[in-house]
């Protein structure tokens, strides 16, 4: 954490149980203004449930997130909505954009929900033409190929310039030039004030953002050393501890 | 949200489009069975207002339908002598005696309407029924005054504008409210004028040389009874004047009201299932869709729908449907309804009274509520349920497009 990010969100010895099983055990994590914090971890370790607890998408079993210092458990529906809706700008695995509308009205969407669409036209047109997709507006989903899927879902996340950015797998499924745009535009976001949660199992991805959080089996270990260079002895710590030190 | 709201309708067009056929119809088809329904209804009312007899006696010779002749004021044209009018007159119990003169089919030669157009000879001087049927409560018509039919001389009928009759120049005293019968086809004068023109028609010579002198024949009585215990006996005093046939109002129009009861009992029932087939359609196809755009609703949330908005956006669509669908259903429905009004207006089978424009107002009125009603509920259930979605859904979910 530099000197002038400040706290946007915190989870504070979360834990998600379904059943009898454990998803997430006693997960705590600062996520700061201006900084990316990449969660890496293999499937199923929960890296995805974690990012529904930090975007309130669901609630934790145990354990508190708390929102600008505050926490959120309290809060009513409307409220919880109203942070989803302005202080997170959400990029979900697949582009999840609505086959009804066009391009432009997908990114509206977050400002459709909240009423503001009418002011937040141009802002959505702008977005669209810095991802290279402005002629592409009026188009419909399914006329578009998968990267630019994935940029409208990126221009949606950004409409409302919210203070943290979720980012779930964004370059699942994109070949690599593709991949490395998204990338790029991603890892910009953080020099824009932006708090930027990287989830991905994409090893370059995460070796270019850093501050590499590893998840296993529901276990989060921070970051050690913060250097590029340390991704692969760590993962490899995570699969000898998963393997009872065997290497 | 609006635009939320309309934009998700017009890019599911054919889905939308079927949805508002789907309930055009069923509006369609209930305002259609509420306004054949209330015409029958008060066509009823109105001929039993109209009857004011308990009675009606025509020669036995005749062949009579009574329904038609009572409540559908189909004219009939046979005679008896008219001394009959006065021996009623005298049977105890008798209370009242009109006597009419009908005449065959006129050919207006000034106006031609292009309808069969009946000429009825009253004594309304007399029996005072003119009183009832005036609007004015005249009690007595002048020598060259007629009464006309709601459907005749439209928009020169007028009370006091002149209208020509077989050579003959008559005044209109005042107009009939609509019966939906043949009476609305039918012109009234007194019976000493309509007896004048039967005499010197060329058409109707060879039907006096064999009934006799127009001027000394009726073509029915009608008899109001002092008391209605005795319409038995006076019936029968009545059948012994001589070759008469007797017709008890009261037996023909509980008869007939049993078969309109049972009319409006099937338009009542088509309408209460049309309505009953508009919520079960709206219901199956909001529940569908709540399930199959479940992807969508969760993503709504995620970004940032609270439980209240989406019952909003949910319950938005449905409505506007709805509303939609009843909208264009009114004038498909008005559209039948006149259709299935034309054909039993030729027929003259049943009474009917068009319904007014307050009705029909009040009709479509009623439509669009209830069927944005129904479009609001049917699409609660399903709304809530959608409200209730984990937004979490959104995270583990493909692609909705």
């Amino acid at each position: 954490m530099s000197a002038q990010s400040q706290i946007l969100l915190e989870a504070q010895n979360v834990s998600r149980v379904y059943g009898s099983e454990t998803i997430l055990d006693n997960v705590s994590l600062k996520v700061c203004s201006g900084e990316v914090t990449t969660i890496v971890g293999p499937s199923g370790s929960g890296k995805t449930t974690l990012l529904a607890l930090l975007a309130l998408l669901l609630e934790p079993s145990s354990g508190k997130i708390l929102v600008a210092e505050r926490d959120t458990a309290a809060l009513s529906d409307r409220e919880r909505s109203q942070l989803r809706n302005e202080f997170y700008g959400f990029i979900f695995q697949s582009a999840q954009l609505v086959g009804a509308l066009t391009v432009l009205d997908n990114v509206l969407l977050p400002a459709l929900l909240a009423g503001k669409a009418r002011e937040k036209r141009k802002a959505a047109r702008e977005l669209l033409d810095r991802l290279g997709l402005g002629a592409r507006a009026d188009f419909l989903p399914h006329q578009l190929s998968l990267g630019q899927k994935r940029r409208v879902a990126l221009a949606r996340a950004l409409l409302l310039r919210p203070a943290v950015v979720l980012a779930d797998e964004p370059t699942n499924d994109l070949d690599p030039r593709r991949a490395s745009q998204v990338a790029d535009f991603l890892l910009q976001l953080p020099k824009e004030g932006y708090a930027l949660v990287l989830v991905t199992h994409d090893r370059q991805l995460a070796a270019r953002a850093g501050n590499r959080w590893e998840i296993h089996e529901g276990k989060l270990t921070p970051p050690i050393g913060g250097s590029d260079s340390s991704f692969e002895p760590h993962v490899e710590r995570i699969r000898q501890t998963a393997n009872n030190g065997k290497p | 949200m609006l635009r939320l709201i309309a934009n998700s309708l017009l890019r599911r067009r054919w889905q939308s489009i079927a949805t508002v056929l789907g309930v055009a119809l069923g509006a369609g088809l209930l305002l259609a069975v509420f306004l054949l329904y209330r015409g029958f209804d008060q066509g009823l009312e109105r001929g039993r207002q109209r009857l004011g007899a308990d009675l009606l006696v025509v020669p036995s010779n005749a062949t009579v339908d009574p329904d038609k002749a009572l409540f559908a004021g189909s004219p009939l044209s046979v005679y008896m002598d008219s001394k009959f009018a006065n021996e009623a007159r005298k049977i105890p119990g008798v209370r009242n005696v009109e006597a009419q003169f009908f005449t065959q089919s006129l050919h207006l030669e000034c106006c031609s309407i292009g309808v069969e157009t009946r000429l009825i000879g009253i004594e309304a001087q007399v029996t005072g029924r003119l009183a009832k049927m005036s609007p004015e409560g005249r009690d007595k018509l002048e020598d060259d005054e007629v009464i006309v039919g709601s459907e005749l001389f439209a928009g020169i009928g007028k009370s006091g504008a002149l209208v020509e009759l077989l050579g003959g120049i008559f005044r209109v005293a005042f107009r009939l409210e609509a019966t939906g019968t043949a009476l609305d086809y039918s012109i009234l004068m007194p019976m000493e004028s309509a007896r004048n023109l039967a005499a010197s028609s060329e058409a109707l010579k060879a039907v006096w040389q064999e009934a006799g002198d127009p001027h000394r024949l009726i073509s029915a009585l009608l008899v109001e009874v002092t008391d209605p215990s005795r319409i038995q006996e006076v019936g029968r005093s009545l059948e012994g004047l001589g070759p008469l046939k007797v017709i008890r109002a009261a037996d023909t129009f509980q008869r007939f009201k049993r078969l309109m009861d049972a009319f409006v009992f099937v338009l009542a029932a088509a309408g209460l299932l049309t309505a009953l087939g508009g919520v079960a359609y709206l219901l199956g196809h909001f529940s569908s869709v709540a399930w199959d755009r479940k992807g969508e609703w969760a993503l709504y949330r995620a970004l940032g729908a609270s439980k209240p908005r989406m019952v909003q956006l949910v319950v938005g669509e449905s409505t506007a449907l709805a509303l939609g669908g009843a909208t264009l259903g009114l004038p498909l429905g008005y559209a039948l309804y006149r259709i299935a009004f034309a054909r039993l207006a030729s027929q003259n089978a049943f009474p009917f009274v068009a319904p007014g424009g307050a009705l029909l107002l009040g009709a479509a009125t009623g439509a669009l509520l209830f069927y944005g009603v129904i479009g609001f509920l049917s699409a609660a259930g399903p709304a809530l349920r959608v409200a209730q979605l984990e937004p979490a859904l959104t995270m583990a979910q493909g692609d909705i497009d």
